[in-house]
């Protein structure tokens, strides 16, 4: 069995990132159909408390689960309903409902601060588990990481590969084509914010049931911010929305180990790094800047270079759609 | 019904204007059943609530104080959501214009007071343009998506504080003594914001009201805030129109971030006459960064129509705490009350707009004032 320091620390890495992959997962499907879900920073938190304290009363992880992705649906629910019954801003209601859920959580679970809790067990899958460096690094962890990694499989085929997935992008991209094919435009659209939402509640839950084991007031804070900047950096795609979850682990991984080795330097600096590095990533890939970069490399490499830093989001996100 | 709105302009846009207050006494009214479930009586409790917001010269007081912060950032917001670029950099922006202000007053001990707070007001106001002015510039030249970037910006700003407020800027006192609280040393005492009348309401509230009728003006009657509109209305047909679309964005965002700040080196000079930190941004600011916003979509997104948002919002935060007091209900109940306004409101803006287009369905070629204060995405 290989244990040495770095394989711990990928494995860490690992670990750290599923709730992200997992969140990122589920707003890349919600985007992809045209609704911006900006609640995700309030739901990861609402969630994260539910699924600690129903897991808590009902001693069952998976029931924990369970509630924390009814209540990432239903928030999920409000931002669709009123984006497109009451045709109200995505980004106004997602941002108050990021309030009411930072506020709320706090409120409810304060009966439940820092008490040790059930935890989701380890599970180590036989055979691949002796696989080496590989195997210590992915395949010696609990179902949690496996689930991301199978959902972050399963949201690229869905979405690229299925009849259905086909049916999903064209309400993010071309509404009133699919429209016109006959495609219930603002009924894909419930669908799968309501789905992205109770995945967002698995990410939350999975962070104090798995990974911060317990509940504290605004254990996720931040994190549903840097989820919807690497769906950005992901271009909407789940498997590189799954490198850039993996990049910020390991980001924050370097971070804590910059630190114990310059102790000298002020902590600040090294928690400002996260936030400062994702604006830089946001920078590389959305400017004209990067296009004439790609410019001075040969010409072999600009197509592929193009293709790996240039994205564009679903053409119609964040707009209305109105069926007649 | 048409024919009587259709004859009566002024009735109508009076009732578009009031529509957010009853909305808001319909969200009391559910409240007031959430109350029941409490065992409390709700008219006791809103007796209370209203006692605890203006009640004596004193709740009067504090309720403005409390909406003085509410109503400066709410003019930024209404800015930038004018300009199409959304803003939730208040938080951020709020911090940078008070720790920039403070270390004016901090470094200038002995100049007079009548020179020195306006020249620290004026560094608050340009240090909250700045930081609003990043996003603005990432925005407008390299695309990048402004809500990430100022929710990222907040972030750096706190930590940035908080260095600040434990290292260079700590107070002496602090410094020398075990605890080391990280706060800044008591301004001047000449350098405090004159009171109004003798309770904590000073000057800034009457500044904030000022500002909000410039904005109004700028806004509405000047060819650059023209401009601004037209950008936030729609980016293409002002390039068209040959509106330089990159430098408005940047413009926008630099006063919204200056208004925020400004509303920062307010809270230092008229109210806390120090800075300090909790190690978080609300520690400060009391969320008013975002609340902000609230207060700024509950106005209709216009400066004069924030003027009595946020007196409102600072007459529910400050009685509020006083229902709380009194009734011992849950904290729960207020943050719920607070949805609850905030649900019932947005609710009502709908149903506004289907009643507006029903009239404009029936009188062809009668401009509705709805369309002016949709939210532009």
């Amino acid at each position: 069995m290989d244990s040495s320091p770095i394989i711990l620390t990928l494995a860490s890495v690992v670990l750290v990132s599923t709730p992200l992959i997992i969140a990122v997962c589920g707003e890349i499907l919600t985007e992809r159909s045209g609704i911006v879900n900006l609640s995700l920073d309030g739901t990861m938190l609402m969630a994260a408390m539910t699924g600690f304290i129903v897991a808590f009363e009902s001693d069952s992880v998976w029931i924990g689960f369970l509630a924390a992705m009814a209540i990432g649906a239903f928030f999920a629910f409000i931002v669709a309903f009123g984006s497109i019954r009451l045709r109200q801003s995505q980004f106004a209601i997602g941002f108050v409902l990021t309030l009411l859920g930072d506020d709320l959580s706090a409120f409810l679970g304060q009966n439940y601060t820092r008490i040790p809790g059930p935890v989701v067990k380890h599970y180590a899958i036989p055979i691949l588990k002796d696989i080496p460096i590989i195997g210590p690094i992915f395949f010696n962890q609990n179902a949690v990481v496996y689930f991301a990694f199978i959902l972050v499989a399963v949201t690229w085929f869905w979405l690229f590969r299925t009849q259905p997935g086909l049916r999903l992008r064209s309400a993010g991209d071309r509404p009133e084509a699919g429209f016109a094919r006959g495609v219930g435009i603002n009924f894909q659209r419930y669908l799968y914010t309501i789905i992205g939402g109770a995945l967002v509640g698995i990410a939350g839950a999975s962070y104090s049931l798995n990974i911060k084991i317990g509940w504290s007031e605004g254990i996720t804070r931040g994190l549903g911010w840097i989820v919807l900047a690497i769906v950005i950096f992901g271009g909407w795609s789940p498997i590189r929305g799954m490198f850039g979850a993996l990049l910020f682990g390991a980001t924050k991984a370097l971070a804590t180990y910059l630190q114990r080795t310059f102790p000298e330097v002020s902590v600040v600096a090294f928690n400002a790094i996260p936030w400062v590095l994702m604006i830089l990533v946001l920078l590389l890939v959305g400017s004209d800047f990067t296009e004439r970069v790609i410019m001075i490399v040969p010409k072999s490499l600009q197509r592929p270079l193009q293709r790996m830093l240039r994205i564009s989001p679903p053409q119609a996100l964040g707009s209305t759609f109105v069926e007649d | 019904m048409q024919d009587f709105y259709s004859k009566h302009p002024k009735i109508l846009r009076a009732f578009d204007i009031l529509l957010p207050f009853i909305a808001t006494l319909a969200a009391l009214g559910v409240g007031a059943v959430m109350l029941m479930v409490f065992d409390a009586n709700p008219v006791v409790a809103y007796g209370a609530l209203l006692e605890g917001a203006f009640g004596s010269t004193n709740a009067v007081a504090d309720t403005l104080v409390k909406a003085t912060p509410l109503l400066l950032v709410a003019l930024g917001i209404c800015i930038a959501f004018r300009g199409g670029v959304i803003n939730i950099g208040g938080e951020g922006q709020l911090l940078l214009g008070a720790v920039a202000s403070t270390l004016v007053g901090l470094s200038n001990p002995n100049m007079p007071g009548y020179l020195l707070i306006p020249l620290a007001l004026l560094v608050g106001f340009f240090a909250g343009g700045a930081w609003g002015a990043i996003p603005g510039l990432l925005k407008a030249y390299f695309n990048v998506n402004e809500i990430l970037s100022t929710i990222m910006m907040n972030a750096i700003a706190v930590q940035g504080m908080n260095y600040l407020l434990r290292g260079p800027m700590i107070d002496p006192v602090q410094l020398e003594s075990a605890s080391r609280i990280p706060q800044t040393a008591r301004l001047s005492a000449a350098f405090d914001l004159p009171r109004l009348i003798p309770t904590r309401l000073h000057l800034g509230t009457g500044l904030a009201i000022i500002a909000a009728f410039l904005v109004f003006i700028f806004l509405w009657r000047t060819v650059v805030g023209y401009r601004i509109r037209a950008v936030g209305l729609n980016p293409n047909a002002s390039r068209y129109a040959g509106i330089n679309v990159p430098r408005h964005i940047v413009l926008s965002m630099l006063l919204s971030g200056a208004f925020c700040g400004l509303a920062g080196a307010i809270q230092v000079y008229g109210l806390h006459h120090r800075m300090f930190t909790d190690g978080s941004a609300t520690g400060f600011t009391g969320s008013a960064g975002f609340n902000g916003i609230v207060v700024a979509l509950f106005g209709q997104l216009h400066p004069l129509g924030a003027i009595p948002a946020s007196f409102l919002f600072g007459a529910l935060i400050v009685g509020a705490n006083k229902l709380q007091r009194v009734m011992q209900v849950p904290s729960s109940f207020i943050i719920a009350l607070n949805g609850l306004v905030v649900v019932f409101v947005v609710s009502a803006d709908y149903w506004r707009r289907r009643l507006a287009r029903r009239r404009e369905a029936e009188v062809v070629g009668e401009v509705t004032i709805s369309s002016e204060a949709e939210v532009p995405t």
